[in-house]
């Protein structure tokens, strides 16, 4: 079924510039294209009138690389529940609608162009202490390191962080306390990574502050957004962790 | 000079939520003394005689001004900060509840500055009005403070002002009491919903306990 919507994008040419909204029809849209499709549809006429695309992120298109995030209509990765934006497709939408697209916005993730953010700010956090630096070899046999059931799924539960970043564009203080105890939890619960639990929580948090994130309010607007939904006990984890840190 | 781990973004929450927990048992402590009133003016002023007089009062009183101005300093700083992170707005801004029921944010959560602010300038005249009031004196020659709430609360304005004060502080307890829960790492998948109820249930509880004290004062000083 083709529909029309009308878009409200930001343009921005480039870091430090100044940027603002832009409209555009997006007309033959099909519901059962992704947002992204329809972004490039748009960029395909764009194109073809000589004017410049518009710059977006986007990898695998299958949920999982954490490369999109766009704000849709005020929501990091639209409206769809445990999604990432190249999940949402056109039938969420009416014909007609008027939809504003934004980037991620946040003083630690600058625009590079229009909706494309930096994001080497995660990066950094990782490469404080998001990893495990003994050699702990190849994967153990099964049940030769045993770990409670529960344990295991809080880990895989947090490893499923793409670092997206759309925690930090849902959160007034556009705080990175989602992303950094997702990793802190997957790695610290899990025996591999025990032994530097201390070091690393302290180690990424100092980062996390020194990147320019805010602080956490503790609303959940983060694990409302998140595309894996990864829950915000482990920034209550995270917290446990740091203060335990700091005093032994 | 605060030590940088007291600064850090993890740390600073901790001694806001830490502040606001000592706050927090003061106003359980001080509703308690209150509700006094309600047996009389012997029993009422008698307490407040024994409160006033003993001189730790003033260690107690200096504790608790500390408190209270270091739970308001580090969380103007935090404020500031948090702005900073985020210098260009949104155009179209939602919450992101609408899309999955797993956010705790609510009215009173994106409150807090301004019910804070509120409740400090609410402070600042509850001082003036009863500890700095008039004095008024018993037979035994203690204070009356009894007569001075009676005084105070025959004022239906005063009374409405009170009740309007009560409900800013529960606004702000509201979120808080679960979120300092939170900012402490207490957390489990069993025992936070729980937290989050009791949270409510308290704010609840020392909302109308306060609340009910200038009613009843407006009331049987009228009988």
């Amino acid at each position: 079924m083709a529909m029309t919507v009308k878009l409200k994008v930001w343009r921005q040419a480039g870091p430090g510039q100044p940027g603002k909204l832009v409209d555009y029809v997006a007309d033959a849209v099909h519901a059962d294209m992704s947002f992204l499709e329809m972004l490039d549809v748009v960029n395909e006429s764009l194109i073809k009138r000589g004017e410049d695309p518009i710059a977006f992120d986007s990898d695998c298109r299958e949920g999982i690389c954490g490369s999109c995030g766009l704000v849709i209509d005020g929501i990091p990765h639209g409206p769809d529940k445990g999604a990432t934006t190249c999940q949402v497709h056109m039938r969420r939408f009416k014909s007609g609608e008027t939809i504003t697209v934004e980037p991620f916005r946040a003083k630690a993730f600058p625009i590079l162009k229009d909706l494309v953010v930096d994001r080497s700010a995660f990066d950094r956090i990782i490469a404080a202490g998001g990893y495990v630096s003994m050699n702990v070899g190849g994967a153990p046999d099964a049940n030769s390191l045993p770990i409670p059931k529960d344990v295991a799924d809080q880990a895989m539960d947090s490893a499923q962080c793409i670092g997206c970043g759309a925690c930090v564009a849902a959160c007034k203080n556009a705080a990175a306390h989602l992303f950094t105890s997702a990793k802190i939890t997957h790695l610290g619960l899990l025996p591999q990574g025990e032994a530097e639990r201390d070091r690393r929580v302290v180690r990424m948090v100092d980062q996390m502050d020194g990147e320019g994130f805010g602080s956490c309010s503790n609303e959940g607007e983060c694990e409302a957004v998140c595309p894996k939904e990864i829950s915000i006990s482990n920034i209550a984890r995270m917290n446990r962790d740091f203060l335990k840190a700091i005093v032994s | 000079m605060t030590p940088p781990v007291l600064s850090s973004s993890i740390g600073s929450k901790f001694l806001i939520a830490l502040t606001g927990l000592f706050l927090f048992l003061f106003l359980v402590s001080h509703l308690a003394g209150n509700l006094l009133f309600i047996l009389g003016p012997d029993a009422f002023n008698h307490y407040s005689h024994a409160l006033i007089s003993n001189p730790l009062i003033l260690v107690a009183e200096g504790g608790l001004v500390a408190i209270f101005l270091l739970h308001v300093f580090k969380t103007v700083t935090i404020v500031v900060a948090n702005r900073g992170a985020r210098p260009e707005r949104y155009a179209a801004r939602k919450w992101a509840k609408s899309k999955n029921d797993r956010s705790r944010k609510t009215l009173s959560s994106t409150t807090m500055i301004l019910t804070g602010t509120i409740t400090l300038l609410f402070v600042v005249t509850h001082l003036a009005t009863f500890k700095f009031g008039p004095y008024y004196e018993t037979a035994e020659g203690i204070r009356d403070l009894y007569r001075l709430q009676t005084a105070v609360f025959s004022d239906p304005g005063y009374v409405a002002f009170y009740l309007v004060c009560m409900a800013v502080v529960g606004f702000h307890l509201w979120h808080g009491i679960s979120s300092a829960a939170q900012s402490f790492g207490l957390d489990s998948p069993r025992w936070t919903p729980r937290i989050l109820w009791v949270g409510r249930l308290l704010t609840a509880v020392i909302t109308a306990g306060f609340a009910l004290l200038p009613i009843f004062t407006f009331v049987a000083g009228r009988n």
